[in-house]
């Protein structure tokens, strides 16, 4: 039951505490405990069904993702009291595992609604028509996307990789300020990790936080992490630098497994 | 049954029951223990502006019942023309309108139905289609909650014509739009769509027979709607195919959403085929706005009545991109831009 | 002339519908027409208690008030209710006790029929091969049941319905009825007085039945009508797969078939039901002659996560009426209904489904096959509805109709009720004809037509074939052959 947290974790960006949630009866969070100070990138790792999407879901506030104790604060701001929305109009934004397909709703216009929703709800101006357009047009042109894809309803018939390249260009569209990546490099032909992983990088920067989920080393050749995290069994079970996802992708969770 | 007569007569036993199979759903006599007496007349000042105002120069009134009786158009002629049917007050009253469409001519027709009050009406069109003559129908229906409305409308369809319909409607006590169509094939086409918006106590019926009577017609429907609060929407198509119509293309879809657990949808698709070269299809769907996408939606900061909204306007906007009058496809879309929020 | 006509046509048919032989056995029957003293003497000859023959007195009470319905796509002459005889059985002693008690003429008939009554015979079958225990009716009343020892050592009771209304009058009591109410409907009501044996099925908890259940139904007699009631009950976290086959000689009068089906699944239970339903069709010619099937069979899931799947295969019968049915009471149980309907000739069938949601997030799956052949006329008919509170009810409906030939008919009536907001239903539907290019591209290749017809005809069905029992399978498949026999060219 040792938890390995910092020392300085009072200056965390997101600080989870002792979170256990469930989703119908069964519990899936069992205690977990993370802290991710501002401007850092953590990695979290472990076995499929640790309950890393499970993570995410709670944090971003998915209806059937019940907490049942434990807190977790984005720059002191309690994301349990929010309502979805509200917690991504205050920065925290979420890769998903498995992107939705919305029909009849072109991925322009999606993206542009969202954009002002939460501009709105922070009290700032909508963006007007051009800027929207003259941005999307360079973010589009940054992850080598087919500007014409944009006009199709959103996530509807395109591939896999494509959802992610989508995710990640409405990442590149929000600017958040606390970024969850749920196994954005699953699906990604090698060019497309590259040209996603440059897209993250673009937005680090010391007044953002970042969790990458993810199951394989080759993401963190790209997005190199500060620190790794080994989720399983519903907590975090060891931390430790870059070097322990390499352990990891040698040795694999076996120890852990007991650990949990 | 007959509701012509039950009106005429004011003889409540002539009204369409749950026992006539084809009214199961919408069931008049079960609500009506009287036909109330015949509707008075209705001044000018009464019927005031249209939905469709400025997007024709010619207007057709049907007014408690009383108006025009005939409309037509030469062939090869071009018009647009506006039919409004304007009900006040509480009382009962019918009236039957026949449109002929000459040999290559075309009509637009924008119809609204207006007003209600607590009255009983029964509107009854005959539209024939002569040869390669076509007709795009737009019909606005927005009554009031206690109106009882039932419209009917009969198309004779012609060799390489077409008849197209888009019905939306928000609804009343009870209403039914009814549309038999005589399909002779021979290259003609038709297109019979629908979106209804409950909400409260509405009900709205949709009903449509088409009978395609002879080889190389094509039928396409789409009717999406939702049903919110206490509301019930039906959605009865019938697809016939008669002997020897052969290469018969017809397809019909019909999606639903429920928002709310007392509201209710009724669907009955169906496919009658008497000819064994034929290509028919229906798909019917029931369900609730999906969480999941909801969700997502709401992840990327949209408040949950605007991601609603939203999906609530793709949904049906689909159903408004088949209009072929542009302008009216215009007047259509904010109409129900306008109501989406009180039905979403 | 008329009389050599039909005899001819007769001969002509017989190799068509090969089960129409009719079976030489000295028969007792009851006399001509319906009262209430023929309610009085089928009780009797079934040496029924009680309260049997006032539950059936009161059916016939209810059933004289009733009216025919006429709301299906058939049509057929009214049926002179009293020109029938409701009870026929093969004179035997008090029921046969044993296979050697069993009139000679009556197990060749189900030895002609390939239905292994013997034990010993299905013991002697390939190696490994499945193992399934009969049920015989023969006209009014079972004549054997096999494996029933085996059987009762697991706790399974598989018997004859009128030996369970003697055996085990508590069970039946409590559930004879309790699916399919009395008076639910014209024929329904009629089968309640009337029936007069078909087969009882209980399985006790944890129970699952260690084989293939079936019972074989067999119209012998002239201008007898046949009213079986089935019911079968599986107790909580049970499972049971249970076979139905029916044939009957080829006879110019109309004979009907009128029977009642009732299943209850309790908690965790399952029970599948698959029915391979071959009636004489009547000439397909003229029309003439065939069995009215008129069948209700309902299941109660009544249990929470119960399952119940239907899988029927229905190529027989003038006239079919019949829509097994699911009624979806406790949480998160599971109806099917798989369908596959061949008309041909002047056959009519009128046939589907209704899933009855009641429970929260029961779920509901129908496929349903339809090939229309000859002049004849095969519809769909279904209703899918989730009440209020059946909060997060699913149901999938793939409803496909097939026509081969100028002069049929198919049609899809489907009814779909949604009331709450927590409800995801979808249906789909498509009638088509064969194609012409899979037609050539499978001739192209060396088949006949027939033979491609057959291959397209099987992939087009292939989706419900696969949820029978492995052993009816492959008979199924045939069966569907035959029955499209001399529907091309
Ligand atoms: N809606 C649900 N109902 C029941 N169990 C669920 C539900 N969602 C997730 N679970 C279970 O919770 C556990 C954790 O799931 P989660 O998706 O968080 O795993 P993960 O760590 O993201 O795995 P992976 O690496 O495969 O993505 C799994 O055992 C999963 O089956
Ligand atoms: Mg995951």
């Amino acid at each position: 039951m040792t938890q390995m947290t910092r020392p300085d974790s009072t200056a965390a960006m997101l600080s989870l505490r002792g979170l256990h949630a469930r989703v119908g009866d069964r519990e899936i969070l069992k205690g977990l405990d993370l802290q991710v100070p501002s401007g850092e990138v953590h990695a979290i790792m472990g076995p499929n069904g640790a309950g890393k999407s499970t993570l995410s879901y709670v944090l971003t506030g998915r209806p059937g993702y019940e907490v049942t104790a434990g807190s977790a604060e984005l720059d002191g701001v309690n994301l349990l009291e929010l309502e979805p929305d509200e917690r991504a109009a205050n920065g925290l934004f979420l890769s998903f595992q498995y992107p939705l397909e919305i029909p009849g709703v072109p991925a322009l216009t999606f993206i542009r609604s969202a954009l002002n929703a939460q501009r709105k709800a922070r009290g700032e101006a909508e963006i007007s028509a051009p800027d929207f357009l003259k941005r999307a047009r360079s973010c589009a042109a940054d992850l080598k996307m087919d500007f014409d894809m944009l006009k199709r309803p959103m996530n509807v018939g395109f591939s896999g990789g494509e959802k992610k390249r989508m995710e990640i260009f409405q990442m590149a569209m929000f600017a958040p300020r606390f970024m969850i990546l749920d196994e954005t490099d699953s699906g990604l032909d090698i060019d497309a990790l590259k040209v996603v992983s440059e897209g993250v990088n673009a937005l680090r920067a010391p007044d953002r936080g970042m969790l990458v989920i993810t199951h394989y080393q080759r993401l963190l050749d790209h997005i190199r992490p500060d620190r790794v995290h080994v989720l399983a069994d519903g907590r975090i079970v060891a931390s430790g630098g870059p070097e322990l996802a390499l352990e990891l992708e040698r040795h694999g969770y076996d120890k852990y497994a007991r650990a949990a | 049954m007959n509701l012509d007569e039950a009106i005429r007569l004011r003889d409540p036993a002539q009204l369409p029951s749950r026992r006539d199979e084809d009214w199961r759903w919408t069931d008049l006599r079960g609500l009506l223990r009287t036909i109330p007496e015949p509707s008075s007349p209705l001044g000018p000042q009464a019927i005031g502006v249209g939905p469709f105002e400025g997007l024709a120069a010619e207007s057709l009134v049907v007014a408690n019942g009383s108006g025009p009786e005939t409309l037509r158009v030469a062939p090869g002629e071009t018009r647009t023309v506006i039919l409004r049917h304007v009900s006040r007050g509480d009382g009962a009253h019918s009236a039957r309108l026949r449109i002929e469409v000459g040999g290559g001519a075309r009509l637009t027709l924008l119809e609204s139905h207006e007003g209600g009050g607590s009255s009983l009406s029964l509107l009854g069109v005959d539209l024939t289609l002569e040869d390669g003559a076509s007709c795009e129908r737009l019909v606005l229906a927005d009554l009031d909650p206690e109106a009882v409305a039932v419209v009917e409308l009969d198309v004779e369809l012609s060799a390489g014509g077409r008849y197209a319909q888009t019905v939306l409607t928000t609804g009343a006590r009870r209403q039914r739009f009814e549309t038999r169509l005589r399909h002779p094939g021979l290259r003609s086409e038709a297109r019979l769509d629908g979106v209804y918006i409950l909400a409260g106590r509405k009900h709205a019926d949709l009903t449509s027979v088409v009978r395609h009577t002879g080889p190389d017609g094509r039928t396409d429907q789409l009717t999406r709607g939702f049903a919110d609060g206490q509301s019930r929407a039906v959605f009865q198509g019938r697809i016939t195919v008669q002997e020897g119509a052969d290469g018969v293309d017809a397809r019909m879809a019909h999606n639903a959403l429920i928002l709310s657990d007392r509201a209710e949808v009724d669907a009955r698709p169906e496919l009658e085929i008497y000819a064994d070269d034929v290509a028919c299809a229906h798909g019917a769907t029931v369900g609730a706005l999906d969480d999941d996408v909801l969700f997502y939606m709401r992840q990327r900061g949209l408040a949950e009545t605007d991601a609603r909204a939203l999906l609530a306007v793709s949904f049906l906007g689909e159903v408004i991109e088949r209009i072929d009058f542009a302008a009216g496809a215009e007047r259509v879309r904010s109409w129900l831009l306008a109501r989406i929020g009180a039905g979403v | 002339m008329p009389a050599v006509k039909d005899t001819l046509e007769q001969v002509a048919g017989l190799e068509k519908y090969e089960h129409g032989f009719v079976t030489e056995v000295e028969q007792e029957f009851a006399p001509r027409g319906l009262d209430r003293d023929t309610v009085a003497f089928i009780s009797r000859k079934k040496d029924e208690p009680d309260w049997m023959l006032a539950w059936r007195l009161e059916a016939f009470e209810r059933w004289s008030a009733m009216e025919s319905p006429d709301w299906a796509r058939v049509s057929f002459p009214p049926i002179d209710y009293q020109d029938a005889t409701y009870y026929a059985a093969p004179k035997a002693k008090d029921g046969p006790a044993s296979l050697d008690d069993v009139d000679p003429e009556i197990l060749k008939t189900y030895e002609k029929l390939g239905i292994p009554l013997r034990e010993q015979e299905v013991l002697a079958g390939v190696t490994g091969a499945p193992r399934y225990a009969v049920d015989a009716v023969f006209d009014s009343v079972s004549v054997v049941t096999t494996f029933k020892k085996e059987l009762a050592e697991a706790g399974v009771i598989f018997c004859s319905m009128s030996e369970a209304v003697r055996e085990h009058p508590e069970l039946v009591r409590k559930y004879l009825g309790s699916v399919v109410p009395v008076t639910d409907n014209f024929f329904a009501c009629l089968n309640s007085a009337v029936f007069s044996d078909g087969s009882f099925v209980y399985v006790p908890p944890g129970v699952r039945c260690p084989m293939e259940l079936s019972t074989y139904f067999r119209i012998n007699a002239a201008g007898s009508g046949q009213f079986e009631r089935t019911l079968i009950i599986a107790d909580k976290g049970s499972f049971v797969s249970y076979l139905e086959g029916c044939t009957a000689p080829m006879r110019d009068e109309n004979q009907l078939h009128a029977a009642v089906v009732e299943l209850v699944a309790l908690e965790d239970a399952e029970i599948k039901y698959s029915t391979v339903q071959n009636w004489y069709p009547g000439d397909p010619e003229t029309g003439k002659g065939g069995i009215y099937n008129f069948v209700t069979k309902r299941a109660d899931c009544r249990g929470d996560r119960s399952r119940v799947s239907w899988t029927q295969v229905e190529t027989g019968s003038a006239i079919t009426w019949k829509y097994p049915s699911c009624v979806l009471r406790g949480r998160e149980s599971v109806g099917e209904f798989y369908s596959i309907a061949i008309t041909n000739g002047r056959q009519q069938a009128d046939t589907g489904t209704k899933m009855i949601h009641l429970g929260e997030g029961t779920r509901s799956r129908i496929i349903s096959k339809g090939i229309s052949a000859g002049r004849s006329s095969n519809t769909y008919r279904g209703l899918v509805s989730a009440h209020p509170k059946a909060r997060g009810a699913r149901n999938f409906t793939q409803c496909d109709s097939l026509l081969i030939g100028k002069s049929c008919a198919a049609h899809t009536v489907p009814y779909i009720e949604a009331r709450n907001g927590a409800c995801t239903f979808e249906h789909e539907a498509t009638t088509t004809r064969l194609s012409e290019d899979q037609l050539f591209y499978a001739r192209q290749r060396g088949l006949s037509e027939e033979e491609a017809v057959q291959l397209l005809v099987n992939g087009f069905v292939r989706e419900v074939l696969q949820e029978l029992p492995m052993e009816f399978a492959v008979e199924a498949q045939k069966l569907v052959a035959i029955s499209l026999e001399g529907s091309v060219g």
